[in-house]
């Protein structure tokens, strides 16, 4: 027997199989619900609540009007309203060039630096504008030969080893009916030229192509003019929005383990082509330019959404000893994966180093320069998966830790990803609050840089102690709700001691991973010349809330800086240079991980961050000044409640 | 004579004074002091060890129905009476008497803090050993009742347990009101134990009037993981981490006889040997063991178990 269910507010209808539970019926119908369990009923996220209809459903602890849709099933017609805080809104979000991810502090590594300096401009795709000389009796040479005898004389190209048949078909009446007068795209495929694509007349002031950050939570993408300088070679814009395999598990596991459902895979690659699709045609209408002109994606993301998007099973990456399929998958048409630009258009992806450090890695690091100067450095990716990379020309080494979404605003009660409206910086002064936005409107929810920034501030405040607890009566925003206790910020954006606790894991993920890899490499935290951030937090990061919180080393403020978006960034610099390219895969290759599921050092030094700034405050030498003085107060307070 | 390499600590334990006499403003007849080392258990040839590990008697103010006969015999009539039990275990020999709040349980009989006021002055008039106060256990309820705890046995300089994670914010309140020490309880990881001395100190407390308890497993129910952990604090404490530098508390009674082996009698496992003996070789090996890891406190029930530690800390103690 099969049943209706009808979906509101958006007024989406399904026929389904009795039996069929309310998630995968939502998913079917391309409705996103919130859930990062994978539908095991454990996170409690994909609440909905049932209007018309009879509610059979296995959850334990009912006790309010909703249920659980990966835990409700039908078995009759039925209407079910899925309310705002368990959507995935789809709603992309300009991020007007460069914008959100420039910080308000000026950093020096601009990466256009670093592409001028180290790497020569050879897009991944090219475009030729040849003049054949007409075919005569002086000049008999093939059609095909007659275009390979124009190429080689350009000095930008190399020989030309590949071809499809397809375009060799098209020749003789093309070229008749040009004129010979041509625009040849070259694709630089592993290594070797492939003659992608010939057109009739000039179209070589025509060239796009797509960098592509996949995370866990964002999907970020740059459409970039490929044609030389000075016209050329510039991001025409850029758009990010959640990734909407969010629906499926908020962290790569959970996804993985969807994947070896029935159909998992499929569904997971879909969702995340999907999103890619959606980024590249808004890009393209906005810049007013045909998807035809499009002739080259690169992606960059951590070897599982790699995996997801080339629809490659990703199973064996969570299982010991953790192999993925491929670290470095070779170029392929960009049709093949799914993508929509030029038919004949080019897909790469850049190269991961395992299963749980990927390829936005090495962009990042391509993108930070670490690797071309002598200078100890240090580079920190806050993501979902936060990684850690310490290293010069020399060496490389990193490791993983799982961060959570958190850095992403994601996982939070308030947390939204930095986006118009998202709080990024906090102050209280006397119990006044005050707050900033990003792009100064109503505040929306917390980012990032946000949660950085107002737990810094509670702590210093002594509105919350070294554990990470309110402490009561220290503030009149400080409510005592079902959830204990929860700051309010304005009057529905708070932040509740999970969400506080939810911080100390992640900065103490990221924290003492570059400790134990730090002593791995038996130096001394002062040995560090430089240190990178990245990540798609905010603004601004920081750095001296950071170091209060024990989230970074505490040092000298000048030493560090922010990239932003470190993978986009390695992207983008793939996709308008092979050599770029190339170093990536010199940066994948020299970099040796380790893993720290498998290390002693890290449970012990885990626990011991998981305080404000940390259990061995001699590390913060910075903060143990201020410290004597929070706890004067302390004291005195102690001293008053007797 | 053989070679030895001579292991040089930079730190050093605090010393403790538990009890206060009556010039001092209390009615102990005498005190105990604890820690003050400047080396691993009892190696004299790398530092000092000023005071002996201290052993102390637990007495409870509701009878302990869970105990086995085996050491319910050996207190006879007792064990309903606070007072003359704390006695009773003077006589035995011990150095502190570990006062148990039992029946503050909402549980058990729940305890008006009233009613737990007058069993504290009871046992202090009862005995002149210093005395350590411990709750029943349950976290709020001990909260509720630690100040008139703490008032009740004001200027005896007791020993005041236990402060969790969840509750050292009154404790801590209670014990700089009343003039007490507190024992500090985190669930075996050195680096939450840490933590909690860090929180308790911010509040204004000395953080030599604390006393660490890294948790107590009996032996074969998580003896090894305890032994690490003391040790591993007491290597802290040596290399100079002073909030790491307390002396350690190990309540090896109440995880000893609950032991199926302290408990199981004959006829049910006849090849374990006679349970008279079993329940005392339980505790006493339990204790040496932790001893040797660097408790300064161990609370035991048996009076054998007293006198064979007794002894055997005294042959430790031989330079």
């Amino acid at each position: 027997m099969s049943c209706k269910i009808k979906f509101l507010p958006s007024d989406k209808e399904i026929i389904v199989t009795e039996g069929t539970d309310l998630l995968s019926a939502a998913m079917m119908v391309g409705i996103q619900i919130y859930n990062s369990c994978g539908g095991e009923g454990v996170c409690g996220r994909c609440k909905v609540k049932i209007v018309k209809g009879e509610i059979f459903t296995d959850e334990k602890e009912k006790n309010d009007e909703y249920v659980l849709a990966c835990r409700t099933v039908c078995k009759a017609d039925m209407e079910v309203f899925v309310p705002e805080e368990s959507r995935v809104e789809r709603a992309e979000i300009l991020i007007k060039g460069k914008e959100i991810y420039t910080p308000a502090e000026p950093t020096d590594i601009t990466p256009a630096v670093f592409e001028e300096k180290f790497f020569k401009v050879s897009p991944l795709s090219t475009k030729l504008h040849l003049r054949l000389p007409k075919p005569s009796f002086d000049d008999t040479v093939a059609d095909l030969e007659r275009i390979f005898r124009e190429i080689k004389k350009s000095e930008t190209a190399g020989p030309v080893m590949q071809m499809g048949l397809a375009n060799i078909k098209k020749l003789p009446s093309l070229l008749r009916a040009a004129n010979f007068n041509i625009t040849v795209t070259l694709g630089n495929r592993n290594g070797t030229m492939e003659l992608v694509m010939v057109e009739p007349g000039d179209t070589s002031d025509k060239n796009f192509g797509i960098a592509v950050d996949i995370g866990t939570t964002t999907v970020v993408a740059y459409l970039v003019n490929l044609i030389p300088p000075p016209s050329g070679q510039k991001i025409l814009s850029a758009k990010a929005m959640y990734n909407p395999q969010v629906s499926f598990g908020e962290d790569v596991i959970t996804r993985i383990i969807h994947a070896g459902d029935l159909s998992g895979l499929d569904r997971l690659h879909h969702t995340v082509v999907d999103a890619i699709n959606d980024l590249i045609i808004s890009l393209i209408i906005e810049n007013k330019i045909s998807l035809n002109d499009v002739n080259c994606v690169v992606c960059a993301g951590n070897t599982t959404m790699i995996h997801l998007l080339l629809k490659v099973d990703p199973s064996n990456i969570r299982r010991s000893p953790y192999i993925p399929v491929a670290n470095l998958f070779p170029v392929i048409r960009a049709a093949e994966a799914g993508i929509k630009i030029n038919p004949r258009g080019l897909l790469s992806c850049l190269p991961c180093v395992s299963s749980y450090v990927g390829g936005d890695i090495t962009a990042g690091v391509l993108a930070s320069g670490m690797s071309n100067f002598s200078q100890l450095t240090l580079f920190i990716d806050l993501g979902t998966n936060g990684e850690v990379v310490l290293g010069n020309k020399d060496f490389l080494v990193c490791c993983s830790t799982s961060a959570g979404p958190c850095f992403e605003g994601g996982g939070l009660k308030c947390g939204i990803r930095a986006q118009t409206g998202a709080i990024e910086n906090f102050g209280i002064i006397d119990d006044k609050i005050s707050i900033k936005t990003i792009g100064n409107t109503l505040p929306r929810g917390i980012c990032g840089a946000g949660i950085i920034s107002i737990v810094a501030e509670l702590f210093t405040k002594g509105i919350i102690d070294k554990s990470g607890d309110f402490v009561s009566g220290s503030s009149k925003h400080l409510k005592k709700t079902d959830e204990g206790y929860e700051f309010f910020i304005t009057g529905n954006i708070s932040i509740t001691h999970a969400d506080i606790k939810n911080f100390i894991h992640s900065k103490g993920a990221i924290f003492s991973g570059i400790e134990v890899l730090i002593k791995k490499m038996g130096i001394d935290f002062h040995q560090i010349s430089r240190i990178i951030i990245a990540g798609g937090l905010g603004n601004a990061l920081d750095i001296e809330k950071s170091i209060i919180l024990g989230l970074l080393p505490d040092l000298p403020k000048e030493k560090f800086s922010f990239i932003g978006n470190g993978s986009i960034t390695g992207c983008k610099m793939c996709l308008l240079s092979n050599s770029a390219m190339k170093k990536a895969e010199d940066i994948a290759q020299k970099m040796t991980y380790i893993d720290l599921s498998t290390d002693n050092e890290f449970m012990n030094s885990y626990t011991a961050s998981l305080f404000l700034p940390h259990t061995n405050s001699d590390m913060f030498p910075s903060i143990k000044t201020r410290e004597t003085a929070a706890k004067k107060k302390s004291a005195k307070q102690t001293q008053k409640n007797i | 004579m053989e070679s030895a390499i001579i292991e040089k600590w930079p730190g050093r334990t605090y010393e403790l004074t538990i009890g206060a006499t009556k010039e001092e403003g209390g009615s102990r007849s005498k005190k105990v002091k604890l820690g003050g080392t400047s080396t691993l258990p009892f190696l004299f040839f790398e530092g000092t060890i000023p005071n002996p590990p201290a052993i102390a008697m637990e007495v409870w103010d509701v009878e302990p129905t869970d105990w086995p006969d085996v050491l319910k015999n050996e207190y006879g009539d007792v064990l309903t009476d606070p007072a003359t039990w704390a006695k009773k275990c003077e006589e035995f020999g011990c150095d502190l008497i570990c006062l148990r709040l039992k029946s503050a349980d909402p549980d058990l009989k729940n305890s008006s803090a009233d009613e737990i006021t007058k069993t504290v002055k009871n046992v202090l008039s009862a005995t002149t050993l210093p005395l350590i106060i411990v709750g029943c256990g349950n976290n709020e309820k001990d909260s509720s009742i630690i100040m008139s705890i703490s008032e009740a046995a004001k200027g005896e300089n007791c020993l005041l347990g236990v402060a969790t994670k969840e509750n050292y914010k009154t404790f801590t309140a209670a014990a700089l009101s009343g003039g007490h020490s507190i024992i500090a309880e985190t669930p075996l990881d050195i680096n939450l134990e840490k933590q909690l001395n860090i929180l308790i100190t911010d509040m204004g407390f000395s953080s030599d009037r604390l006393v660490i308890h890294p948790s107590t497993g009996g032996l074969g129910y998580g003896f090894e993981y305890c032994y690490t952990i003391i040790e591993r604090t007491r290597l802290a404490a040596l290399s100079g981490d002073k909030m790491m530098s307390q002396p350690i508390i190990t309540f090896v009674g109440q995880e000893t006889w609950k032991a199926k082996e302290c408990k199981s009698d004959e006829t049910e496992k006849p090849e374990w040997g006679p349970l008279k003996e079993r329940g005392v070789l339980w505790e006493t090996t339990t204790s040496v063991g932790y001893i040797q890891a660097g408790s300064d406190i161990v609370v035991v029930n048996h009076p054998t178990t007293v006198k064979e530690i007794k002894n055997y800390i005294q042959k430790l103690m031989l330079k």
